[in-house]
């Protein structure tokens, strides 16, 4: 493989040529010179557009690849695919398949399929087992197998005395615990935020209060244990605020939102469309614009893709028996280029989706160095994309994007010496 | 005549305009509905199915009846003993029926927004009678049609909906048709009944039923719907009874009559005692007649017939 990257302006904090245009070869996988004009030969493949871009790879930190058990929604190599077409080389998996991966056998399955790929699979194992929310799992073993962090996914830790056990346990090997904050017992019934609009519609609503008491206990439980934890999915105003204040005790804690939390809000339902019904809900404009805050000022460490896949039938039912989550692995791009009024730059973006992630769950650093190996997202925020049924990677069907032109695009990944491109 | 909708979803999407016309339409039908022959044969060459995926009695005997009465084809389909129950789903149901060339639907649904998910996929005019705990259109017209028989225009009149606003899809098409008319509306009931957001929708809210009688010049009292609470809201029928049911006694404390309603069925001696709901204040039979009328009025003018008699 020999590729030059023309003129990309290089969005990457740690290396020296960050913010600055440059030319870049990649032979053999590894970045073999980084200079304003590399010539072009025949042999070369070459990367060029306008406004390009490169950082190194993207990495997600909760996605959802429904392999082994639900592979109609989804599968390992689908969800690689999609994740590559979102300028993904790194996604970190769930644990609620079927069965779930809450021991040594199920995460060396994930392992074993995804070896050396353009995108790097990493597994959550469950918290609990079969991630039922009663006794551990085994997250030890599941550690030195090669689990990343430890969840029960889209299911929030219900028992305190459960969670303070976890946080305890990981511990002796330095694990980090994820937590989806969710009240079951104060949202069972909801099907959308709690709020005007619910109320307009006539729908029982989710309050937001599930969300900040969970938060509120889970960072007391922190506290008690000294632990590390991390808190995906925080969708309100009032929860992002008391993560904020945990931060400045000290604690170690961290956070991630879904892009879609902060470019929608509940205003998306009134038409009772069932792409939208995602768990935690689409809150208020409120809520969003306190995210938003949230991620200017560092509180937000990660944009988490939340990437739910489902099939057809899984949503084109009444909107109460319609399955929760969003495909977005392929769309992360043009959701946070389109959020209104942001202020946030390109480059911050791309903090939240490449360096801290690695830094939250121990991956080496990477860098756009000469003799680094290449780990790199290529793409244009001004080219846009055509995303349709035909050409999407994942196999869901559930994007409110399906079938329009995107702003963004991704032009191509480069990891585990693979070049990847997009059409 | 006709409707700005081409289906009734809820009263959420009608204009003010649409309301006046459904009722100047249920005048006459009103009228036929006295004449010794009852039937016309406006909707003679148009098919309705009757898709009740819940239990109804009234609501599908009047709508049935509206229909027979303007001469359309009916065919009634109920959840229980149906293809639903061997798990088929509500678009593969709704493209079979309507495989049958189906003109309208009539629908009623557990869940919110049932109907509205049903008319992206079918052509048919749907008629929405009632969708979880979201809307139930024809019973607010008739309400508000059986309110305007009494009082003349419903501007500035006050309007109490008391009882379980929050499981009620009659109180929130009540609020939005009798807002659209001009009325001032109140909420009574149980705070652990009403939405918390309720007030955004422009009423005002009390936990007291006595506040709400003093105030209102109908009193539009709702069935506690014990099928769908899921989880209990308040501790027993009894106590309900004594701090939220209304009695003969309430009514006669009051400085004025006040005009007392109820969409049925009605849980004798729980939300209202037998002694209301009988007396000379209640216009309850009169909401069960107007139902008709209004339900015809409904029919005719998504059918988009032009002859009317």
């Amino acid at each position: 493989m020999k590729v030059v990257i023309k003129k990309a302006t290089i969005l990457c904090a740690q290396s020296q040529y960050h913010l600055q245009q440059k030319d870049i070869l990649i032979v053999n996988g590894i970045i073999e010179k980084i200079a304003a004009n590399i010539p072009v030969d025949k042999k070369l493949k070459v990367i060029e557009g306008k406004n390009l871009h490169a950082s190194i790879g993207w990495m997600d930190v909760f996605a959802d690849f429904a392999d082994p058990g639900f592979e109609y929604k989804e599968d390992l190599n689908s969800g690689m695919q999609a994740a590559a077409a979102g300028g993904y080389t790194d996604v970190m998996l769930m644990p609620n398949t079927q069965p779930t991966i809450s021991n040594k056998g199920q995460v060396e399955y994930i392992i074993n399929q995804t070896k050396n790929k353009a995108v790097q699979v990493h597994v959550i194992g469950a918290i609990s087992k079969n991630c039922e929310g009663t006794t551990l799992a085994e997250m030890y073993d599941m550690q030195a197998s090669g689990a990343i962090a430890f969840s029960d996914g889209k299911k929030s830790i219900q028992q305190s005395g459960l969670l303070l056990k976890a946080l305890q346990y990981v511990k002796s090997f330095n694990g980090t615990i994820i937590q989806q904050p969710i009240d079951e017992s104060l949202t069972q019934h909801g099907l959308m935020n709690e709020g005007v609009i619910s109320t307009q519609l006539g729908m029982q609503g989710k309050i937001d209060v599930a969300e900040y008491l969970v938060i509120h206990r889970d960072i007391e439980l922190l506290r008690y244990t000294e632990s590390k934890l991390h808190i995906t999915g925080v969708s309100t105003a009032k929860g992002i605020d008391l993560i904020r204040k945990a931060k400045k005790e000290k604690l170690n804690i961290t956070c991630s939102v879904s892009a879609y939390h902060l470019l929608l809000t509940d205003e998306a339902l009134t038409k009772y469309d069932s792409t939208y019904k995602v768990n935690p809900p689409l809150r208020t404009d409120k809520d969003r614009k306190a995210l938003l805050e949230a991620v200017a000022d560092g509180t937000i460490d990660c944009i988490a893709s939340h990437h739910t896949p489902h099939e057809w039938d899984a949503k084109h039912v009444e909107f109460a028996y319609a399955q929760y989550g969003m495909m977005t692995l392929e769309t992360t791009l043009h959701q946070l280029l389109s959020i209104p009024n942001s202020k946030i730059s390109i480059a911050q973006w791309i903090t939240l989706l490449t360096n801290n992630p690695r830094k939250i769950f121990g991956l080496a650093e990477k860098n756009i160095a000469v003799n680094e190996a290449a780990c790199l997202t290529i793409f244009s925020t001004l080219e846009t994309n055509n995303y349709t049924d035909a050409n999407k990677k994942s196999k869901g069907i559930n994007s409110p994007f399906l079938n329009s032109t995107l702003q963004g695009k991704i032009i191509a990944t480069i990891n585990n010496g693979q070049l990847t491109m997009n059409n | 005549m006709s409707l700005s909708v081409k289906h009734l979803l809820g009263i959420k999407d009608l204009q003010p305009q649409d309301i006046e016309t459904i009722f100047r339409t249920a005048d006459n039908f009103k009228e036929i509905l006295k004449r010794s022959i009852k039937k016309v044969p406006t909707l003679r060459d148009t098919t309705i199915v009757n898709l009740f995926y819940e239990n109804s009695t009234r609501t599908r005997i009047s709508f049935e009846l509206a229909e027979k009465r303007l001469s359309a084809d009916t065919i009634n389909f109920t959840a229980s003993g149906s293809s639903v129950s061997k798990g088929e789903t509500l678009i593969d149901t709704a493209k079979n029926i309507l495989a049958m060339k189906v003109d309208m639907v009539v629908m009623r649904h557990s869940a919110s927004g049932a109907p509205h998910f049903l008319s992206k996929y079918i052509d048919a005019a749907i008629i929405n009678a009632g969708d979880g705990t979201n809307e139930h259109p024809t019973q607010a017209l008739l309400d508000a049609y059986s309110m305007r028989e009494q009082l003349g225009d419903l501007k500035n009149k006050k309007i109490a909906i008391i009882g379980d606003i929050m499981h009620s899809r009659v109180a929130l098409s009540n609020i939005y048709c009798l807002q659209k008319l001009g009325a001032k509306v109140l909420v009574a009931g149980p705070p652990t009944l009403i939405p918390k957001h309720i007030k955004a929708l422009g009423v005002d809210v009390t936990y007291h039923v006595q506040e709400a009688l003093e105030w209102c010049d109908v009193a539009n009292v709702l069935r506690i719907q014990l099928e769908r609470q899921n989880m209990p809201l308040f501790s027993s029928l009894r106590e309900y009874s004594l701090y939220y049911g209304i009695n003969k006694k309430m009514l006669d404390s009051l400085q004025k009559k006040i005009i007392v309603m109820h969409p049925g069925p009605i849980n004798r001696g729980v939300e209202i005692n037998s002694d209301v709901a009988d007396s000379e204040q209640s216009i309850i039979l009169d909401q069960v007649e107007n139902g008709v009328a209004t339900r015809m009025a409904v029919l005719y003018l998504l059918a988009g017939k032009k002859d009317l008699e």
